[in-house]
């Protein structure tokens, strides 16, 4: 069985390897920079998976949003009252929030409305509010915004100040009171904290309404229940649980990577091709070195045990290399280039560090992924050169 | 249909376990039909080279099948995940009707194509390759299997609806299941108990009778009866929960996957002791060899799923 390691062969294909030179440089770089390829999407998919569900943990339980003729419409402030009354819910939120279209830069600013009477719907959010006075900020018509955004205004001029311009074609001019730093940058860089009647004007909300409310529960494993009841009550209004949105990720990253993969599966198909042919190839010298070891008495399997163990070889340090190299990019030089593939691009584009995550189970995949592929495009070529006959390439 | 990475990897693989399975398929049918071992004829040389190129190929697709086999386990586990209802992988696998019966193929293939390494080791290393022809017999049967249980997985992973609730493992290998499972659970869990260590004294029995007949037949009846004997007696005690009876719960983080090595214990214990033995008749010989290491795997497999009760009553001062 192929399992049995002899050294003595082990080392002869190591010698031999050495004595190709050229052919297996080449070989070994190009394998490298494939396996360095996968490896790189797979760890950056992770990457942000890892930073979405760090995320998602802060999030709200439930988000319910209310939907018109398959449209997101706003929620009547009425019913908060209602869904407080359901059994197991501790807190109901509206929420006034939205998007805001700034033209100069082609961004798109993402306001939140907060009061200072109400507590904000998310831990990090109040550690925010907590460090600036909320209530001087609505007599004073100020906000707080991330740190993408200071940029970005900046750029076009609007050092202390920025003017919204309301539905009715109005300027709302807000003060730009402080700007905040958070350790999770995708979800706060584009974020402008505005007070809530200041929300309500850019956005041209009546008063009565909210963009959507979140529900807080006690008990978390009551929350499928309690979302069946709240949809029992008002149908019109979508529920999204932490655990919809923490497989919608999954989902989200898995065809990622899954059409990524697809993709390369076309050049591991290529690079197949060309091991085999650079396999089959056997140049003159290669062939009298086969002939000489039969003549010498070695074994048709003695010589397929040598050629695998190089194509192991072979395959084996590319696979460390191109790993290691992926390391490298992905969480020292956070992966530039590549990351745009998964981020989207956005003149906001969040300058967040992708966290480490790298497991075993990663290991795996990218192995199964690429070294027996590679041994398998030598094996027919190994047996063939195994075949020769030691009196015929002699010759 | 999902394709997650690992979905890709394990298809790819199959792609070329499909290809070179199919070359070595049709070598083998050549080499069955023409072989003739007192020829001296060019074709015979050449069919003897072949021989080497598909004993090569099903080398190469067992060794890998192995770390396969955990690697699907695991990637059913990491499916269950997103799919509702599942826990563990035996949602997931039983999400799709055919399921239980894949997985029962790899099992079965690993036996088969592991016996088959063993009869092409014994093949070559006899002067007069005795076994040429019965081992390529044999491959183009084995590959029924393996081309039965690839088409199971491509079947498996495309009708795989990752929207559809499942059961969850505690419904699965309950009594009250509607699966044939629930027929086993009607036998008290402690007779199980008691006909699986029936089965390891047998073995062991057969170890000291040196007879490789009582050895395969003690051995197949082992792995048999330690598979229900873990699920309905020794499962409860691993998860210290007397209604859980999940055999593939035990492959997961919480329980420091102790599965993959019971489970690797009791495939090699099995294995040789079976496969050595099916060899040892067709040879007509004692290889003391594959009887000592089964012996020694199966005691390790033994002792190793007897501590859980054991060091519960210790604890606890009860049974399960």
């Amino acid at each position: 069985m192929l399992a049995n390691v002899n050294v003595l062969l082990l080392d002869y294909a190591l010698g031999s390897l050495k004595r190709q030179g050229g052919k297996s440089v080449f070989i070994l770089i190009v394998l490298s920079l494939l396996i360095f390829l996968l490896a790189s999407v797979l760890m950056i998919a992770d990457a942000i998976k890892l930073e979405l569900n760090t995320t998602l943990k802060t999030l709200p339980q439930i988000t319910l949003q209310r939907f018109v003729a398959g449209k997101q419409t706003n929620v009547s402030l009425s019913r908060v009252d209602t869904i407080l009354a359901f059994n197991g819910v501790e807190r109901v939120m509206p929420r006034v929030w939205g998007y805001y279209y700034f033209k100069p830069a082609g961004v798109n600013f993402s306001i939140v409305g907060v009061d200072a009477y109400e507590e904000p719907y998310k831990k990090r959010l109040s550690e925010l509010t907590r460090t600036f006075d909320l209530l001087t900020l609505e007599k004073e018509g100020g906000m707080i915004v991330g740190e993408g955004v200071k940029n970005v205004l900046q750029e076009n001029y609007y050092s202390d100040f920025f003017n919204f311009i309301t539905p009715k074609g109005e300027r709302y001019p807000l003060k730009i009171a402080g700007v905040f730093h958070s350790d999770i940058a995708l979800e706060s860089n584009d974020l402008m904290l505005v007070p809530k009647q200041a929300a309500y004007a850019i956005f041209g909300m009546s008063p009565e309404e909210a963009t959507d409310i979140v529900v807080h529960v006690n008990n978390p494993v009551e929350i499928p229940t309690i979302v069946q009841k709240i949809t029992e009550r008002y149908p019109d209004l979508r529920a999204i649980t932490q655990d919809d949105l923490r497989i919608s990720y999954q989902n989200i990253f898995d065809y990622k990577s899954g059409f990524f993969l697809s993709l390369f599966i076309v050049c591991v198909f290529a690079f197949f091709i060309v091991i085999y042919d650079k396999a089959s190839a056997l140049s003159s010298e290669e062939r009298r070195e086969i002939g000489i070891l039969k003549a010498l008495g070695w074994r048709m399997s003695d010589i397929v045990h040598v050629k695998f163990y190089e194509s192991f070889v072979m395959a084996f340090s590319a696979f460390i290399t191109g790993f290691c190299a992926a390391l490298f990019f992905v969480y020292v030089l956070q992966a530039p280039l590549l990351r745009s593939v998964f981020i989207g691009y956005s003149e906001l584009k969040p300058p967040f560090r992708l966290p480490f995550s790298v497991d075993v189970k990663m290991i795996v995949l990218l192995f199964f992924l690429s070294v027996p592929v590679y041994i398998a495009a030598t094996l027919i070529p190994a047996w063939k050169a195994a075949c020769l006959d030691a009196d015929e390439v002699m010759r | 249909m999902s394709l997650t990475p690992e979905i890709i990897a394990l298809l790819l693989l199959d792609a070329v376990f499909l290809f070179f399975g199919g070359i070595a398929f049709v070598l083998s049918a050549r080499i069955a039909w023409r072989w003739r071992s007192h020829e001296t004829t060019e074709l015979q040389y050449a069919l003897h080279r072949q021989s080497y190129l598909v004993s090569v190929i099903i080398n190469y697709i067992f060794m890998l099948k192995i770390p396969l086999f955990a690697f699907f386990i695991y990637t059913c586990d990491k499916l269950s995940s997103i799919i509702t209802g599942a826990m563990c992988a035996s949602g997931v696998v039983n999400s799709v009707d055919f399921g239980l019966y894949l997985t029962l193929f790899k099992i079965v293939n690993l036996y088969v194509f592991g016996f088959w390494l063993l009869l092409n080791d014994a093949d070559m290393n006899e002067e007069k390759l005795p076994f040429t022809r019965l081992k390529f017999v044999l491959f183009m049967l084995f590959f029924i299997p393996l081309f039965a249980e690839i088409g199971l997985e491509i079947g498996f992973f495309t009708s795989l609806n990752v929207s559809k609730i499942v059961s969850c493992c505690g419904t699965l290998f309950s009594a009250a299941s509607t699966s044939s499972i629930s027929l086993l659970f009607s036998v008290d869990e402690k007779i199980w108990m008691m006909i699986f260590y029936g089965c390891f004294a047998l073995s062991v029995a057969a170890y000291g009778s040196r007879s490789p007949l009582a050895s395969v037949v003690s051995n197949l009846l082992l792995a048999l009866f330690a598979l229900i004997a873990l699920i309905l007696f020794f499962s409860p005690y691993v998860y210290e929960l007397p209604t859980h009876h999940c055999p593939f719960c035990l492959l997961q983080k919480e329980y420091f996957y102790v599965g993959y090595l019971l489970y690797a214990l009791l495939f090699a214990g099995t294995f040789y002791a079976a496969a050595g033995g099916v060899l040892d008749l067709v040879q007509k010989r004692y290889t003391k060899r594959f009887y000592n290491l089964s012996l020694f795997f199966n005691t390790l497999y033994v002792i190793g799923i007897s501590l859980y009760p054991l060091s519960y009553y210790l604890r606890n001062g009860v049974w399960l």
